[in-house]
């Protein structure tokens, strides 16, 4: 593989590869993050959840990262509603909901390994990446303490499905391997990042709110 | 496509809202106020703004093992200090006899030890703004007015006004309901009615549809939905309007925010109690109102409003109305005062070949559709048979809904009509009263234009003519001059 002269002195320099392509990674992300809430007015779970989410992702792929996810939600929700029950402090709640996590990951390896269900690489799954994706959890549980479940569980939706965005974009072969050869792309996402940060129009989800106050009115107007 | 866009420019999106408006015109400390109840009480104190009284204030968990539960009275609500959105609100109707427990709007019962859960979430900063540490509020249940309380269910409405560079922009009303579990927050589910500016008087009302699995999906609905008659939501005239608009124009001042949604109630004993001001007021408003903020904020923009009499004088004349038109349609309109003298002519009877005519009082009202009469005012332009007719009908006074008022009048239509005055029968709500009265065709003269209108025969009214939204198409309503009787 020929790298551009920089980026070629980069890796010389002490930057591995893997290194690079994480780091314009967590750009790019960042970046589909700002257009996704501006734009279209997806609320994530802030910009960090969607970007670890994404890149962890790139490294289940993304079948396996879905159903960790999924499994992380259905475990937090569990542990969750019966330890609501239980008089306690928010932080020890949250520790028992990480125990209550761990086992059913390990239970849930364990399950897979045995039955496969269309998932028999698990154990290839980097433990990292188990670990960033059960992260999700607290996110999650802190939304659903605070504002209501259908909230917080739209937030985890539209999380996910910013995340799973990122995934696609920074797993093609072609636009990693053109950013990292091309890192002025990263005063690119810098600039498009500041106009974005200037835009005042409606969002996606704005059209679609406020659309029976325009009905309305060309409903009067035909009066 | 053309159209829709420019319709969609009147709309304010959150961005939009961020950058030209919160940030600009609202400087960190002055949010810090508005995020702060505590400090808004203060504040607002100064003014002489009412603010629900204090009865204790929790800082620690120390301060909680002593509190006196026994110099609480029987009804109050707690609140976090800073939280968002209403959560962390609980309310208190009564304690338990004999027991150290107190119930909730729902009937359910909350023991002290519970209570002691709650203040120590808050007190964790469970319901704060970033989870900081934060300070429990006890304080005084706000007991609402007799007329808002018929629409609620439960909880406590209340009415939300936004103001800008002084000037009263939109306002709303939120009524709790049993899907919003008594709370006025619009996004559990309250019933949110838009009122027009230049009267207090509801226009659309609204629900936010929390089945959908999209959030901030609303639907239009017209009654009350969870009362045992249900009500309907338009035309409901706010008390002490002008009240309320001073008031949230005293909160603009006082807390120096720029852009502020301004959280009012009606105590029963006490009048306008200004619940909390808001930094960064919701755009919801927009579809109870059924207009955009936009444009209405930018036509005040920079407007030089040197007191809170002028600021309510420009949102009326500007804003009053049902104004949803843009600016440029609303500069080639006609003006017409809020009280006006409007020229009558009577009913031509017989062979008389020019009527009289004279004078009536009408009032402007874009809270109902159908203009009124009043009956003495139509008795004496030449009425008196066709209401005396009316009157022999045997009507039922009041009916339960206006689906049973319309049956009445689709099944006995022909013998309503037999009168040759009566041109139709209507169904009204008439002082919140659903009822089947005569309309009857009469010629006036508004703004030096003749015209017919079917005006709806009302008992009795302050005014001989009250003039609904249906003729008030074209015309700008000023509030600022009213003729002297």
């Amino acid at each position: 593989m020929n790298y551009s002269p920089f980026t070629d002195w980069l890796i010389q320099n002490g930057i591995s590869k893997g290194t690079l392509e994480l780091l314009v990674a967590i750009t790019i992300v960042a970046t589909i993050v700002s257009v996704f809430r501006y734009m279209f007015g997806t609320k994530s779970y802030g910009i960090y959840a969607p970007i670890i989410l994404a890149i962890s992702y790139s490294y289940t792929g993304l079948k396996y990262g879905l159903s960790i996810t999924l499994l992380v939600i259905l475990i937090s929700l569990l542990s969750y509603s019966v330890l609501k029950r239980i008089r306690m402090h928010y932080i020890t709640r949250i520790a028992i909901n990480y125990c209550l996590l761990t086992i059913g990951l390990i239970a849930f390896i364990i399950i897979i390994k045995k039955y496969g269900l269309g998932l028999e690489n698990i154990s290839n799954v980097p433990a990292l990446a188990l670990i960033s994706i059960a992260g999700l959890s607290d996110f999650f549980i802190k939304q659903f303490v605070q504002k209501s479940p259908k909230t917080s569980i739209m937030n985890l939706v539209s999380t996910v499905l910013v995340a799973s965005a990122g995934w696609f974009i920074i797993t093609r072969e072609y636009i990693s391997e053109y950013a990292i050869n091309n890192l002025w792309i990263i005063v690119v996402l810098i600039i498009v990042n500041l106009l974005i940060g200037q835009f005042k129009g409606l969002r996606l989800k704005d059209y679609v709110r406020f659309r029976s106050v325009v009905k309305e009115k060309d409903d009067d107007s035909k009066k | 496509m053309m159209i829709q866009r420019s319709k969609f420019k009147d709309i304010l999106g959150l961005n939009r809202r961020n950058q030209e408006y919160v940030r600009p015109y609202n400087s960190p400390s002055a949010k810090r106020i508005a995020d702060n109840k505590i400090l808004t009480k203060k504040i607002l104190a100064k003014e002489g703004i009412r603010t629900p009284e204090v009865y204790k204030l929790i800082r620690t968990k120390q301060q909680l093992k002593f509190l006196d539960w026994d110099s609480l009275p029987r009804s109050f609500v707690i609140k976090p200090n800073q939280g968002t959105g209403g959560n962390g609100i609980v309310v208190f109707y009564g304690k338990k006899k004999g027991e150290m427990a107190w119930i909730r709007p729902s009937g359910g019962i909350m023991s002290k030890n519970d209570i002691i859960l709650h203040i120590e979430n808050i007190l964790d900063g469970r319901f704060s703004m970033g989870n900081k540490k934060d300070i429990a509020i006890i304080e005084e249940r706000v007991r609402t007015d007799s007329l808002l309380k018929q629409y609620s269910y439960k909880g406590v409405p209340d009415i939300r006004v936004i103001c800008f560079n002084g000037v009263p922009i939109m306002a709303m009303t939120r009524i709790p309901t049993k899907r919003s579990n008594g709370t006025a927050n619009l996004h559990s589910g309250a019933i949110c009615a838009g009122i027009d500016i230049a009267t207090g008087i509801t226009t659309h009302a609204m629900q936010m549809d929390t089945s959908s699995p999209l959030s901030d999906t609303y639907e239009d609905i017209e009654v009350t939905t969870d009362l045992k008659e249900n009500k309907p939501l338009r035309g409901i005239h706010i008390p002490d309007w002008d009240n309320i608009l001073k008031i949230a124009l005293k909160c603009q001042r006082v807390s120096k925010l720029g852009y502020l949604g301004v959280d009012i109630a009606l105590d029963a004993d006490h009048g306008p109690i200004v619940f909390e001001l808001n930094a960064r007021p919701g755009l919801g408003i927009q579809v109870a109102n059924k207009a955009g903020l936009r444009w209405r904020l930018e036509k005040v923009k920079d407007v030089e409003v040197e007191s809170i009499q002028k600021g309510i004088r420009i949102a009326k004349s500007i804003f009053g109305g049902e104004v949803e038109e843009n600016i440029e349609e609303i500069s080639g309109r006609k003006v017409v005062n809020i009280n006006e003298r409007i020229l009558v002519y009577h009913r031509n009877i017989g062979k008389k070949k020019k009527g009289n005519k004279e004078y009536a009082r009408a009032f402007m009202d874009t809270g109902v559709l159908t203009s009124r009469i009043s009956e003495v005012f139509a008795n004496r332009i030449g009425f008196l048979s066709t209401i005396k007719y009316f009157d022999t009908l045997e009507i039922p006074k009041k009916f339960d809904s206006l689906k049973e008022a319309q049956e009445y009048i689709d099944e006995n239509e022909k013998k309503l009509t037999l009168e040759e005055g009566i041109k139709r029968v209507a169904k009204i709500v008439d002082d919140g009263e659903i009822k089947v009265r005569p309309v009857i065709e009469i010629k006036v003269k508004i703004s030096g234009e003749e015209k017919e209108m079917e005006v709806v025969v009302i008992e009795d009214s302050e005014y001989h003519l009250i003039i609904g939204r249906g003729e008030l198409k074209g015309y700008l309503i000023d509030t600022s001059k009213t003729f002297k009787n």
